[in-house]
């Protein structure tokens, strides 16, 4: 937290604006009702209506930021250094998550398998490859990333730690799918 | 049926459901089982610091779904489990606040003050024990005030309250909530906006899915786990992951100090002690009734009270409050332990969800179906079996079992977790992520719910960097469907009057509460400032 930081005022303009978007854009454009729709000769709520409320909120609070709470000493600081750990940690999630969901029909490729995956899904090894390989790299770039370096041992440590997850879904539960066979 | 014939059923439905096993010629009903492991699960992540209740629930919610299924039966032990956790978690946070200076959850900050004090003295297992005492009585009363209070207040709501009533009453709660929760009435109203925003894309009575730009993804809505687990778990994990990469955490060993002397708790202890345990039970009761006040607030107001009360009698020879007075972890714990029965006064009786457990209670019922916590649910018809009202005397019935476990095998089970401190928050914080992906994929099968988790995940980080708390986008992201019906229902019935909020009385006081619950704390905030 820091007393000298403006984040309150500069929060309170993006939603003062983000809400006028969403009233005078986004709600008119993307609904096909308004607030009050004739249906059959009778009245009722369009679909604009509830969204619009939602817009009200976030005016009604933008407006106290800029007018009620701008001043105020207990300001967090929002800045660079949250956006390098949101892009690095959450990107290399995303990374984890692609090769999840692609590393068991590229594995069936590049081994050039009589089958595609779709059909090998449900059976071993491949139903866990995706999940195996992608949750590893998860576990272990976040355990990486607070270390500050790669160890082996994490590496394995977080191999162990997705094995055992795997294990609690999928052994005792025929029907519960790991990703990525529910989609594949 | 009678009142009491249903609150047998209640009983029953616990005690005689499917069983699950016999011991010594008693069949043992998977209810029963249910509570217990939920119990000591809760007491086990509450002993964790990093770990906290919802994050139990929200992993262990798909299991047991798929476990239970889909029906009726399903329900108590569902439920039972996930009561079962949020009690065991409010006596485990003690754990590591009392033996290393570390409150396993936020609530069980104020026990640190004195907890860890009288443990570096050598006087641990006295102290968890103070601790464990207080955190049960005051559990109980409040789960005494809950089953007492919850049925007279939904019959009142459902003799008093018509629809444009009902749709003030949640706006009501949605503008209380917004006021109170996080110390920023506008910060809340903003959680609250993007809640509700977040449950209206893709929905309503249209052909078109509204503000769904098109995306055929967008067109069917966010999935309730996605937005509730992103915000709530994946936020929280990402913020803690953040705070620990800043430090680059000290991996260092965390010593615990010998325990000397007398560890027991006496009657002398327990009737020195009472009036401060009371006392905060009434403070964490009350608080715990209201939607969005946390166990937190509690906390530091009991611990104030408790604090007022003892500087007037306390001997020249006690230490004060901060160093290491039984007196105020008894105040500490007492009154966040009596927040958690009485918050569900506001989800049985209105179907408003007040902290996150009840949140995943809601979660359950949704998924499951078969019970729609809320006024109606407490329907005594005399003529026909209201199945709603039996599980909730069912839901009752398991607190109070969870209760009884609490007191019997609680405080020795609790006493044992001082190990879960040395788990490394950095190799479970990542851990805790891939299983949440993973119980979110398990309940929507497709890797568009991991993705929308994800960027709710986003959102909630961003929420708390920016001091924005997440439980008010929640509980309006559970209430924003309800109270679009409700509101649609109430045109529908008052003859298309767009003033219906405004020109019925009760309505109307409800709504212009909703504009003073704001305007009176965001005056104050900015008298504070």
């Amino acid at each position: 937290m820091s007393g000298s930081t403006r984040s309150n005022f500069i929060l309170g303009l993006v939603l003062v604006a983000f809400s006028a978007v969403l009233l005078f854009v986004w709600i008119p454009l993307d609904t096909d009702t308004g607030y009050i729709e004739k249906v059959r000769r009778q009245v009722t709520v369009g679909d604009a209506a509830a969204p619009s409320i939602a817009a009200l909120f976030l005016l009604t609070g933008g407006l106290l930021l800029i007018f009620v709470e701008r001043a105020r000493a207990d300001q967090p600081a929002f800045g660079r250094r949250h956006l390098v750990f949101v892009l690095s940690f959450v990107g290399w999630t995303v990374l984890s998550l692609l090769v999840m969901r692609y590393a068991g029909p590229a594995l069936v490729a590049v081994l050039g398998m009589d089958m595609e995956y779709r059909l090998l899904r449900d059976t071993l090894p491949w139903k866990y490859v995706g999940f195996l390989i992608g949750g590893t790299m998860l576990i272990s770039g976040g355990i990486s990333m607070v270390e500050g370096r790669v160890r082996p041992q994490r590496v394995l440590l977080s191999l162990v730690i997705t094995t055992v997850m795997m294990l609690i879904y999928d052994v005792p539960f025929e029907d519960l799918l790991l990703p990525p066979n529910g989609d594949v | 049926m009678g009142t009491l014939d249903y609150i047998w059923l209640g009983i029953l439905a616990v005690f005689q459901g499917p069983e699950l096993f016999s011991m010594f010629g008693l069949p043992i009903s998977v209810t029963i089982a249910m509570v217990l492991a939920g119990f000591l699960t809760g007491i086990m992540v509450g002993a964790t610091p990093g770990l906290a209740g919802p994050v139990a629930m929200a992993i262990a919610l798909p299991i047991l779904i798929s476990v239970f299924g889909y029906t009726p039966d399903a329900l108590l032990p569902v439920m039972g489990f996930l009561i079962g956790v949020m009690k065991g978690a409010t006596i485990g946070g003690a754990v590591p606040a009392i033996l290393f200076n570390t409150p396993g959850t936020p609530d069980a900050f104020m026990t640190t003050l004195d907890g860890h004090p009288l443990a570096r003295a050598g006087k641990a297992g006295k102290a968890l024990r103070i601790a464990h005492f207080s955190s049960a009585s005051g559990d109980t009363f409040s789960d005494i005030v809950l089953i007492i209070c919850a049925p007279f207040l939904a019959i009142l709501v459902e003799r008093y309250l018509d629809l444009p009533e009902k749709t003030a009453l949640l706006i009501l709660s949605l503008s209380f909530i917004a006021a109170v929760v996080g110390g920023s009435p506008a910060k809340g109203l903003i959680s609250t906006g993007l809640g509700l925003l977040a449950v209206y894309v893709g929905t309503g009575e249209d052909f078109y899915p509204r503000l769904s730009m098109g995306s055929t993804q967008l067109a069917q809505g966010f999935p309730i786990a996605t937005a509730v687990l992103g915000v709530l778990i994946i936020g929280a994990v990402l913020k803690e992951l953040d705070d620990l990469w800043r430090k680059k955490r000290e991996v260092g060993t965390v010593a615990a100090s010998a325990d000397q002397g007398d560890q027991r708790l006496h009657g002398a202890d327990i009737r020195r002690l009472f009036p401060y345990i009371a006392r905060s039970a009434l403070i964490g009761t009350a608080i715990g009734a209201l939607p969005g006040i946390g166990s937190t607030l509690a906390a530091t107001l009991g611990y104030t009270v408790g604090r007022a009360r003892y500087q007037k009698r306390k001997a020249p020879q006690d230490p004060a409050f901060g160093e290491g007075a039984p007196e105020g972890i008894a105040s500490t714990e007492a009154a966040n332990s009596s927040v958690s029965g009485a918050n569900l006064i506001p989800v049985l009786s209105l179907g408003i969800p007040g902290n996150a457990a009840a949140v995943f209670l809601i979660l359950a019922a949704d998924s499951i179906g078969g019970f729609n916590p809320g006024p109606s649910v407490f329907r005594f018809t005399a003529d026909t079996v209201n199945p709603e009202l039996v599980v909730a005397f069912g839901l009752f019935t398991t607190m109070m079992l969870a209760n009884a476990l609490n007191w019997t095998i609680g405080g020795l089970f609790m006493r044992s977790m001082g190990v879960m401190i040395r788990i490394p928050k950095h190799i479970l914080l990542p851990s805790v992520l891939l299983l949440t992906l993973a119980a979110i994929y398990v309940q929507e099968t497709r890797m568009e719910a991991i993705w929308f988790a994800l960027v709710f995940g986003v959102l909630g980080y961003v929420m708390r960097a920016l001091a924005i708390s997440p439980l008010p986008f929640v509980i309006a992201f559970i209430l924003g469907g309800n109270l679009e019906a409700t509101a649609r229902q109430a045109f529908a019935a008052t003859g298309g009057d767009p003033w219906f909020l405004f020109t019925n009385p009760l309505a109307a006081v409800f709504m212009a509460a909703s504009v003073a619950v704001i305007v009176f704390t965001a005056r104050n905030r900015k008298a504070a400032a």
